[in-house]
């Protein structure tokens, strides 16, 4: 089943990537596989306790993002699915990747410097390359 | 080999026999008069000294019978016959100056006579040595390492207690005055209905988080404005302000976040026009009842004030915050409200939306419901019959407990003893500095200030509590304060009425709309809203933040005049 991997998050940052999977699958005529990635890491400070709740919560959230998402895509279309995952996002989307045999994963542009779950520039060149090599997938960006 | 063990253990059992046989003798050896010289000790804020060593000391320098302080500061000393002449009184107590005072003739004559001899109040003066600074600097880099997440609140509190005995305990073997407080002494400064009342009360959110509720409400808010997005903000501030009032805030935020996104995005509008309210909502109104935050949870368990005294003097002000919450809300968020994308699919998200709100334990949603009434009904009427809080909370998880059989391994993990902890070390913590004197100067400094006006001790206590809880964690500094408010509480004429614990309630818990780092609340719907793609941003948070809380914290405040002026 290959096709095309996009990791989403939802809000405005996200439409460029999602625009560029569009694209993408149009130019290939491939399915996208948007992937969402619950990651419950700004549950350090607060409270692990609610971890079982707000994950829960989290995927349905995850669920409403993608299909918005998906939407939009078979609109213009496009065949879409979404996939939700919990855990961490690299980890995440190199598993997703490797397991759909992709051949190509969008991915978007830096917000949120520092976090770990967010791309700077140079981290993302890194994550392309780790991308490239361990999924055999091209990695693709949406221009800036 | 095996005789040598045997005479040793014999030899052993030989010599305790003798001392329980000479303690044994001694009371009757003891020739007592049946006099009792008493007293109560307090430090110069007023507040009665425990645990002070209080001994009765011969013309010789003997001691002739000794007794510690109880918490309310009394000593009693049993005083033998006969009752030789010269004698001192002293007292001592690690943190203070030692005192000697000679007992004068006729009460000695009284003494003598069997009676019961009240002495005068005595009043011991605080002594600044290492141990001071030593506990001083201690909690200070306790708050900086919670407020600079260099460290997980519990850890940074744990790391904190744990110095705090090293030094006690390795320490006071090099010097006496680095002596802060001992094991048991640090436990007398933990208040357990807290930590009970904290315990109950999250095993019942944990049975009702499951149910869906939260998710039925804010869809039920969705159908009842029918598209009217400024009724639909209106009726979510309502629903997650009342909600905060009775769970805490955190998990009240947690279940509503992610709906509320998923709403915002049916409706095609900017989520952060509903979250922020909402969070705004969820600070303010928490504070109306006893169970509502932390910091109230503090206060009443301190000072004593009822769910009944909550509702009573904080409801109408928070209700006048919150109308002020919401005109302030509809103002700045007006252009948002009404930037519906319309792209034509939120038929599609919205059927998903409706499938997904609904109640899914509607059996154990009314078990909650008829056990929560129940313990609303104890939380009100419990003072008549002196039951606590913490009581009430109990009762009720365990009959929720009983009553649902849920997974109690799973029950029993979503108590957050991560939190539990972080109380009791926190409460080690706040403890060495009052134990050390430092609340006393605090306390001190701020009467000094505000002398013996009513008014400017309120403004002061709201104003400074809701400040500084924009940037340091408002647990930690409602804790340290309390005493602090207690021996302003004695001092201001007009005071007596708790007054001032509700204003640092107010600015404590309000306080926290100021800044984005100012209520674990705020993080939560920052986390989450993050990851749906809203990033709210320190700055952003700031901005609108910080005239909510200029506003609700004034409105709290000229209610708070109104009520006790």
């Amino acid at each position: 089943m290959p096709g095309i991997v996009c990791a989403i998050r939802g809000g405005a940052s996200s439409l460029p990537t999602i625009q560029k999977a569009i694209d993408l699958a149009k130019e290939t005529g491939q399915q996208i596989h948007f992937l969402y990635v619950v990651n419950l890491d700004f549950l350090v400070a607060t409270g692990r306790s609610r971890t079982h709740t707000i994950a829960h919560e989290m995927r349905e959230m995850g669920e409403f993002i993608l299909l918005k998402t998906q939407i939009t895509a078979e609109r213009e279309g496009v065949k879409a699915q979404g996939v939700v995952r919990e855990g961490q996002v690299r980890k995440e989307i190199i598993e997703f990747s490797k397991e759909i045999e992709a051949d190509y994963i969008v991915l978007g542009f830096p917000r949120g410097e520092g976090r770990e779950d967010v791309f700077d520039h140079e981290r993302l060149d890194e994550f392309s390359r780790q991308i490239e090599s361990e999924t055999g997938a091209k990695a693709v960006f949406p221009e800036e | 080999m095996r005789a040598r063990k045997f005479g040793f253990a014999l030899s052993l059992l030989l010599a305790l026999g003798m001392a329980l046989l000479n303690n044994w003798q001694s009371p009757a050896q003891e020739r007592q008069s049946g006099a009792l010289l008493t007293g109560i000790i307090y430090d110069r804020q007023g507040q009665p000294v425990f645990n002070a060593l209080v001994s009765l000391i011969s013309a010789g320098g003997n001691p002739i019978e000794q007794s510690n302080t109880q918490q309310d500061g009394r000593y009693a000393l049993e005083i033998p016959n006969p009752l030789p002449d010269g004698l001192l009184l002293s007292i001592e107590r690690a943190h203070f100056h030692s005192m000697e005072l000679p007992l004068q003739d006729e009460v000695q004559a009284e003494l003598e006579q069997g009676g019961i001899v009240a002495l005068a109040d005595l009043t011991l003066v605080r002594r600044v040595d290492i141990g001071f600074w030593i506990a001083t600097l201690i909690f200070i880099a306790v708050l900086i390492l919670i407020a600079s997440n260099v460290l997980h609140n519990t850890l940074a509190a744990l790391l904190g207690a744990a110095l705090l005995f090293l030094v006690s305990y390795l320490g006071a073997a090099i010097s006496e005055r680095l002596f802060i407080f001992d094991f048991e002494g640090a436990l007398h400064y933990v208040d357990w209905n807290v930590i009970f009342l904290i315990m109950g009360m999250m095993i019942v959110i944990a049975v009702v988080e499951r149910t869906g509720i939260f998710q039925w409400l804010a869809f039920m808010a969705y159908r009842i404005s029918r598209g009217r997005i400024w009724l639909l903000l209106l009726i979510l501030m309502i629903i997650t302000g009342v909600a905060s009032a009775f769970l805490d805030n955190v998990t009240t935020m947690l279940l509503m976040t992610p709906i509320t996104i998923e709403i915002a995005l049916s409706l095609g509008i900017n989520p952060l026009a509903l979250l922020i309210p909402q969070v705004f909502a969820s600070n303010v109104v928490g504070i109306s009842t006893l169970v509502g935050t932390p910091t109230n949870i503090l206060i009443g368990s301190y000072a004593n004030i009822s769910f009944n005294d909550f509702l009573i003097n904080l409801t109408p002000g928070v209700l006048l915050a919150l109308v002020g919450l919401m005109i302030y809300s509809q103002l700045v968020y007006r252009k948002s409200l009404q930037a519906q994308t319309g792209d034509g699919i939120s038929e599609i998200l919205l059927q998903k939306l409706e499938e997904r709100a609904i109640i899914t334990e509607t059996e154990h949603l009314k078990k909650a419901g008829w056990v929560g009434l129940g313990m609303l009904i104890l939380f009100v009427t419990g003072e008549n019959f002196h039951l606590l809080p913490s009581v009430t909370a109990l009762i009720g998880a365990t009959a929720l407990l009983v009553w649902i059989r849920p997974d109690i391994e799973e029950m029993i993990e979503a108590v957050d003893w991560t939190t539990l902890v972080f109380f009791i070390t926190l409460f080690i913590c706040v403890g060495a500095i009052q134990e050390v004197g430092l609340i006393s100067f605090i306390a001190d400094g701020i009467a000094r200030l505000v002398g013996e006006n009513l008014v400017l001790a309120m403004l002061a206590i709201i104003w400074l509590g809701a400040i500084l809880s924009t940037v340091i964690a408002n647990i930690p500094f409602t804790a340290a304060m309390l005493p602090v408010i207690a021996f302003l509480t004695k001092g201001i004429p007009g005071a007596e009425s708790k007054v001032l614990f509700y204003c640092l309630s107010v600015g404590s818990a309000m306080g926290g709309n100021g800044s984005l780092i100012g209520a674990s609340a705020n993080m939560v719907t920052a986390g989450i809203s993050e990851r749906a793609g809203y990033s709210i941003t320190y700055a952003y948070f700031l901005k609108k933040g910080f005239p909510a809380l200029l506003i609700t914290v004034g409105l709290a405040s000229v209610w708070l005049l109104i009520r006790f002026l």
